[in-house]
């Protein structure tokens, strides 16, 4: 057997682009004939390039032929985004059992965090089962297995209510029973925790299947269990569930309701904040007034308007035009409000640190270059005191114009 | 009407110091609102609720207890012989185990009605209405029939101010010690200093990089991140983005709710 005999000479006129006065010759183009293939490394990387990131990420383990085509990812990955696989736990070694407040048939964050904590608790093998009061969407994508709807007590009747969630718990039996620590959830774990005569651990800031971790003794110390029966979970201290959604399957109520409590309770009505006089700290939605706004009539009229609490910056606050206590800033109020509307404040550090925790802030300001224009989510470069009439007219329009409606 | 105010001995949390809880504090001044009242104290030294007596109480029952006992059966005893018309306690201790389960565990032995989470209380001896926090100002108004134990939340009135010549004139009593205490099941639990936590970042993706959490928490992933900026525009037209924006958040109704 005898190798061909290369001619270099053709090979090199073969790969010459044509039709340019210059010689030119494209190397790119595979060799026919002899020699090895040649290695274009460029192209390798690009393949391994994982796809549909913005960072530049490369998967080092896919090994590229090198004169094979390479093998792009993006396929299977979009068809992985189209339809989230929904994972089933057919029978777990045990259950971990969450009690989430669900205000309004909705999961809270705080919700979520505890279920976080129970996947953590719950491993591999364990499954997730939540016990909902009436009915709550979107529990399986939070991290629950199974999920027991109880029916909702009517009225304000917490006795009640832990007597049903304890029956429940009880015919569950799960190995972990966990709470948030919030204002109803802390109080039904308690009510729970005394009617199975059961210790509780609360506030837990680190729930692992190791041990359970929570501050006492005003934070001097911290308390560290194994994981007990009964639990509630700190806010903000857990991460939420973040894996693929679950599949939250029905499981069906076995124990009966008990009867409703003895009527001790007469009357239960629910009082909704009034914005005018809820301490700032308080407030949910704070509109504010600072150097920009020299009518002080209107600003109150439009507070009262939008049904927001009034705040001010130091500057109004030091000249004696609005009260000490409205003021928003580092020395005055640390707000927790939803929204934060600002009117002529251009943003000095101390106020920003004030307004840190607004989830929205909407500022009026004639500075486009002003700190608070660069915090806010709608900003508006206009003197306040030119929009403060036009919103005042806008919502009167408003008030007059469905009253037209519905007369 | 009698009520009684459950004191415990809480621990100042930055200087550890005996001091009274100010969730207890502002349950005296509610209690005095309503008329005389009697503080219940079970432990071994009364000296740290001695500051109640300043407060606006003008009697303390102490009922002494060994160090490490569980207090709820020498208070539901007690309670049982005293059979108040309401009880009030703090939330929470101060400077122990902080779980909150006393009044509960009470209200479980006497078959007591309990509300917790009480701002303020009004009404006579038939019915009583409470006030219940809910969170960021919102109250629920509870109307009782019966004897009542309430639990205090700080959002309730600030304290009265503390009065020297109050606290002399007020006396603290021994009643029957509970020889027969009951040990407190302690689970085995470890102790350590305290270590603050890293805190969560709100809106931070799970698994994303150090520079998505940084964004995260400095508000630049946010609402601010995506933020409109509108230069000089028309005065009704920024009043009408800024109502339209307000509503997309949610903390504005809508034309046709705020009229109803």
């Amino acid at each position: 057997m005898t190798r061909p005999r290369r001619d270099p000479r053709a090979e090199r006129a073969s790969i010459q682009v044509a039709g340019e006065a210059r010689p030119r010759f494209d190397r790119t183009a595979r060799r026919t004939g002899s020699g090895r293939p040649r290695r274009d490394p460029r192209a390798e990387r690009a393949g391994q390039r994982v796809a549909a990131e913005a960072r530049p990420r490369y998967d080092l383990s896919q090994t590229v032929r090198f004169d094979a085509a390479v093998i792009t990812e993006a396929q299977p990955k979009a068809a992985a985004a189209a339809s989230p696989k929904i994972l089933v736990l057919d029978d777990p070694a045990f259950l971990v059992a969450v009690v989430p407040d669900a205000p309004g048939g909705r999961l809270s964050s705080h919700d979520r965090q505890v279920l976080g904590a129970a996947r953590a608790l719950a491993g591999r093998e364990g499954g997730v089962a939540i016990l909902t009061l009436g009915a709550c969407e979107g529990v399986g994508p939070a991290g629950a297995d199974r999920w027991l709807p109880l029916d909702a007590v009517e009225g304000y009747d917490p006795a009640t209510q832990a007597a049903r969630v304890a029956a429940a718990l009880t015919a569950l039996a799960p190995r972990h029973i966990l709470f948030p620590e919030s204002l109803d959830g802390g109080d039904l774990a308690r009510r729970v925790a005394v009617r199975m005569g059961e210790p509780l651990f609360t506030n837990a800031e680190v729930v692992a299947a190791n041990g359970l971790v929570r501050p006492a003794k005003g934070r001097r110390v911290e308390q560290r269990i194994a994981p007990g029966l009964l639990s509630t979970v700190a806010p903000d201290a857990v991460a939420e569930y973040g894996g693929p959604p679950r599949e939250a399957r029905p499981l069906p109520v076995e124990a009966e309701a008990p009867t409703q409590g003895s009527k001790r309770i007469v009357s239960a009505a629910r009082v909704p904040a009034d914005p005018a006089t809820v301490p700032l700290a308080l407030a949910e939605f704070v509109a504010s007034a600072g150097n920009g706004i020299t009518d002080l009539d209107t600003f109150r009229q439009v507070v009262a308007a939008l049904r927001a609490t009034p705040g001010a910056s130091r500057v109004l606050c030091d000249a004696g035009l609005m009260p000490r206590h409205t003021q928003v800033g580092a020395s005055g109020t640390v707000l927790a409000a939803t929204c934060y509307f600002a009117l002529g404040i251009s943003g000095a550090p101390q106020h920003l640190q004030g307004v840190a925790g607004c989830e929205h802030v909407v500022a009026v300001n004639t500075d486009l270059h002003a700190a608070m224009i660069e915090r806010a989510g709608l900003a508006i470069v206009q003197d306040a005191q030119a929009v403060m009439p036009a919103l005042l007219k806008l919502l009167v329009q408003e008030a007059q114009g469905t009253g037209d409606e519905t007369a | 009407m009698t009520i009684v105010v459950l004191l415990s001995a809480g621990r100042h949390p930055v200087s550890g110091a005996p001091v009274l809880p100010r969730m207890e504090a502002q349950a005296i001044r509610i209690a005095a609102s309503l008329g005389e009242a009697v503080g219940l104290h079970a432990g071994p030294d009364a000296e740290a609720v001695r500051e109640a007596l300043g407060l606006g109480l003008t009697r303390i029952e102490h009922i002494a207890l060994p160090e490490g006992l569980d207090p709820v059966p020498a208070l539901s005893a007690r309670l049982a012989a005293l059979a108040p018309d309401l009880v009030l306690a703090g939330r929470r201790s101060q400077g122990g185990a902080e779980s909150g389960v006393v009044p509960y565990a009470l209200a479980e032995a006497l078959d007591l009605l309990l509300i917790p989470d009480v701002v303020a209380v009004s009404g006579g001896a038939d019915t009583l209405t409470l006030d219940q926090s809910l969170g960021r100002g919102a109250l629920r108004r509870v109307s009782v029939r019966g004897p009542v134990l309430a639990t205090v939340h700080p959002d309730a009135a600030a304290p009265h101010a503390y009065a020297f010549g109050k606290a002399r004139r007020g006396a603290v009593e021994l009643v029957g010690a509970a020889a027969t205490g009951v040990d407190v099941p302690q689970a085995i639990v470890e102790e350590r200093p305290y270590r603050r936590r890293p805190k969560l970042v709100k809106g931070a993706p799970t698994g994303g990089s150090a520079a998505e959490r940084l964004k995260a928490a400095t508000g630049e992933g946010g609402s601010a991140a995506k933020g409109r900026l509108l230069v000089e525009p028309d005065p009704e037209e920024a009043a009408r983005e800024i109502l339209a924006h307000l509503r997309q958040i949610g903390v504005l109704a809508g034309p046709t709710k705020s009229n109803s």
